[in-house]
């Protein structure tokens, strides 16, 4: 070890702190790009799904991220395709009176005579699932395709790019319809589709024909026909009623109900075991952590059992003779959730005395000292309960899939949503299926970002769902 | 105790509530599921007592050999990739920097989601031609890029730090500091000069992707089992690979965020005092990071076994679209013998699954505590 030299020192120093803000900064900047990475990583698939559910086919190969459903100048095409369908700019269709225009540009290489295409609208159902076997009104018997027409002509490199007009007319009376599904054929592979006013749903046959969903879908029914497929395609057997409107409106009811009975049975319960001094408070708490550690599957059959007898009979005081399939036996077995009763024990037992015991001293009764004093001062812990409540039931899985079977008009969302997936899952409708799970998982994610400082201190409760 | 008889009446009644659906919905519920996985019941007959015929009839039934099978690889193969990467990403994020409650919220969003959406959307990756596939296929193609970033990044990085550390010997003789492995200023550094060979290497034609054919694994209909060789209990179906992949991703947020929450309070000092000594980052994060967040591990392991264990939506959500066997769990095949479509239901056989879960959950659980504890007391 050698002593060095004063001058060299401070040079050192100076190197030394110069080297230590390089490295703050750099290690900030990881720090960004570790966490942009990880945003990446976790947000990826509910972004991508996102962006996929507009498309048509979200199982097209290699699949993009953003689609022609995207681009602003495909929504002023099909505004003003709907606006000449129906009337529509926004939502199209097809209505009497209609007269649309419509114009498709092929390629024609050198030596080979341009040849007007052949358009013809076909009777097709939309997509699979429901709209499969749903009886529907088909344009093509409306519909007048006029001839196709040559419009333009422009050099091309080896060719030329001829534009074609086609006319489709609503003659006569009618119903509004939809859909204006429209098939247009090249008259040879050579003469080859490039463009038209809107990208077509799919090229079939080798790129022979251009097949079009509808001609005349507006802006919103053009960016968000799954989504609008996903309220109109299912709908009740008895009623008539759009099926996914039932589902959301049965989860708000349920998430409503449930939010009460958690707050008043969590509070009740857990000041009792909190602050009162009773015989048998340590069986019912040590029964409090065995009703969280056992599956809800040792439970089920006798539940299920309970609850198809209406709680021995019980129901029938109010005229139901079975718990099943309704709302009510759903918030009674979801009752048992012991554990907000346990967040709130340990919550009151966190509160001081002091408060409450001047309060018994001016002769202040449980229930006047529970609600007037402990109640408001809890005010921040019910509000994660109320949190982590909603979304616990508009997430709820297991028993809803257990209590609500048949018909579909009782079923929640989640449950609403496997019947999606069975019925379009196995036709690889998956357009559908993604815009309903995007749309069903909105509510949680707005009130996420609007509270989510509860949902935060819902995780160091140790909640949290697997 | 004379407090504690006079308080007894106000007691029942605020506790009346609760406890009239613990002993309707638990209570009497367990009891009676005791009762009939000890009998034969197809809720048309009467039960008829078989003794412990249905706990023997369980490990003769092929589904439920699976069932056992696929649940306890599930837990294993999960809660260690979810503890793991919920402590490492935590200990990666541990920093205060601002706009950390954004990126918080951005992990925590997969977890706030309901089980069936996010199925739902991996279902859909999944597919044959589905998202997972196409990254797979994107990153065989590009493994030259892929390859020569990394390999540039290692080179760059360890020709500085070796660099540095000359430097530094020569300089300030005493110093005990050491330049790490992964100092981030000299990272950086590499990033970005890694990032700019790679791009004028690209640019030069040297690092065409690759032409290999587009990788189609099936991972949904399929019988398949990974790895291959291996014995029948320590085999994954595909199916089910697929459930962990999803399973891990919506997890790792949650148990993060309660690894971070706890990090907060271990002391900067520790690691400030460590780094002087000498210590690099893995020396830190097994001997400072790990002992310090013993008891979430704990809570974390346990809740990740309960969660697993016990896994039921995935299996309900993928359904039709997967051989059963591929991806049936113990709390699934309790449902499904409760609802099994056309035939009876077996109530007493459910149960006794039911039962045999339970009594499972608590053992593994228990014997995780008595490991873990006495890791930590080493």
């Amino acid at each position: 070890m050698s002593v060095s030299a004063i001058g060299t020192g401070a040079a050192a120093i100076l190197a030394r702190e110069r080297w230590e803000a390089r490295r703050r900064w750099s290690r900030a900047a990881l720090a960004y790009l570790v966490m942009l990475l990880f945003s990446l990583v976790f947000l990826g698939p509910l972004l991508f799904a996102a962006l996929s559910s507009v498309k048509t086919d979200p199982l097209a190969y290699p699949p993009k991220l953003l689609s022609p459903q995207l681009s602003p100048a495909n929504w002023a095409a099909a505004a003003s395709l709907g606006r000449q369908g129906a009337g529509a700019p926004l939502w199209g269709g097809f209505a009497p009176g209609a007269a649309v225009t419509f114009e498709l540009t092929y390629f024609v290489p050198d030596g080979l005579t341009a040849e007007a295409p052949s358009a013809n609208v076909p009777r097709r159902r939309p997509g699979g699932g429901l709209g499969a076997v749903q009886r529907i009104t088909y344009a093509a018997d409306y519909a007048e395709v006029g001839d196709v027409v040559e419009v333009a002509r422009r050099a091309a490199d080896g060719g030329e790019l001829v534009t074609y007009r086609v006319q489709v007319g609503y003659p006569g009376a009618g119903p509004t319809i939809d859909r204006l599904p429209l098939d247009v054929q090249s008259p040879s592979r050579e003469q080859r589709f490039v463009s038209s006013t809107l990208p077509p749903t799919r090229l079939e046959r080798l790129g022979l024909v251009a097949s079009y969903e509808t001609i005349t879908p507006g802006a919103l029914g053009y960016l968000l026909g799954n989504y609008r497929r996903v309220f109109t395609e299912a709908r009740s057997v008895t009623t008539g009623q759009s099926l996914f409107l039932r589902w959301t409106s049965n989860t708000f009811v349920y998430a409503f109900f449930r939010v009460l009975i958690t707050l008043a049975i969590a509070t009740t319960a857990g000041y009792a075991l909190a602050r009162l001094r009773f015989p048998g408070r340590n069986l019912v708490f040590l029964l409090v952590l065995f009703a969280q550690m056992v599956p809800t599957q040792v439970l089920f059959v006798s539940n299920y059992l309970v609850l198809r007898d209406g709680i021995w009979g019980l129901s029938s005081l109010w005229g139901q003779a079975t718990l099943l399939n309704g709302l009510p036996g759903l918030l009674f077995v979801t009752a048992l959730n012991a554990g907000p009763v346990f967040i709130m024990k340990q919550f009151f037992e966190s509160l001081p005395r002091e408060v409450e015991e001047s309060a018994m001293i001016d002769g202040a009764g449980y229930w006047s000292r529970f609600s007037r004093i402990v109640l408001p001062m809890a005010r921040p812990a019910l509000g994660a309960l109320v949190i982590l409540a909603f979304q616990g039931a508009w997430n709820d899985f297991f028993w809803p899939l257990v209590i609500l079977t048949t018909p579909e008009d009782v079923k929640t969302l989640p449950i609403g949503l496997l019947t999606f997936r069975n019925v379009y899952g196995n036709s690889g409708d998956w357009g559908l299926i993604l815009a309903g799970a995007i749309l069903s998982a909105l509510p949680v994610i707005v009130l996420f970002v609007v509270f989510q400082r509860y949902f935060m201190e819902g995780v160091s409760y140790g909640g949290g769902k697997e | 105790m004379r407090r504690s008889g006079r308080e007894l009446l106000p007691a029942l009644l605020f506790l009346l509530p609760f406890l009239a659906v613990l002993v309707v919905f638990f209570v009497y519920a367990s009891a009676r599921a005791v009762y009939f996985s000890f009998t034969d019941y197809d809720l048309f007959n009467a039960p008829a007592w078989v003794g412990l015929e249905n706990y023997r009839a369980l490990f003769r039934d092929d589904n439920f050999l699976y069932a056992l099978r696929n649940s306890l690889v599930f837990a294993a193969v999960v809660t260690t990739v979810q503890t793991a990467g919920a402590l490492v990403t935590a200990s990666a994020l541990n920093r205060r920097v601002r706009g950390m409650t954004f990126f918080r919220s951005a992990f925590y969003m997969p977890a706030v989601t309901s089980s069936v959406v996010i199925t739902l959307i991996f279902l859909w990756l999944f597919q044959r031609l589905g998202g997972v596939n196409y990254l797979l296929t994107a990153v065989a193609r590009n493994a030259p890029a892929i390859g020569a970033f990394v390999l540039i990044t290692v080179i760059a990085q360890t020709l500085q730090v070796w660099g540095e550390r000359r430097r530094w010997r020569g300089a300030a003789a005493g110093s005990k500091r050491a330049v790490a492995a992964l100092d981030p200023a000299l990272l950086v550094v590499s990033l970005l000069v890694a990032a700019g060979a790679t791009t004028v290497l690209g640019l030069l034609g040297h690092l065409a992707p690759r032409g290999t054919e587009a990788i189609a694994i099936n991972w949904l209909q399929t019988r398949q089992e990974v790895p291959a060789g291996a014995p029948f209990p320590l085999r994954a179906p595909l199916p089910l690979v697929a459930i962990m992949v999803q399973n891990a991703f919506t997890t790792i947020p949650t148990f993060m965020l309660m690894f971070l929450a706890a990090l907060q309070d271990v002391p900067r000092s520790y690691y400030e005092a460590a780094a002087l000594d000498g210590a690099n980052a893995a020396q830190q994060f097994f001997h400072i990071t790990i002992p310090s967040l013993q008891p979430v591990i704990f809570l974390v392991v346990s809740l990740g076994l309960i969660g697993t264990l016990q896994m039921f939506d995935q299996v309900a959500i993928f359904g039709s679209a997967v051989p059963l066997q591929s991806v049936i769990t113990l709390a699934y095949f309790v449902y499904n013998r409760m609802f099994p479509g056309a035939q009876l239901p077996e109530v007493g056989f459910a149960s006794a699954a039911a039962m045999f879960l339970a009594a499972l959950t608590l053992a593994i659980v228990l014997l995780q505590r008595t490991v873990l504890r006495a890791e930590g007391d080493r």
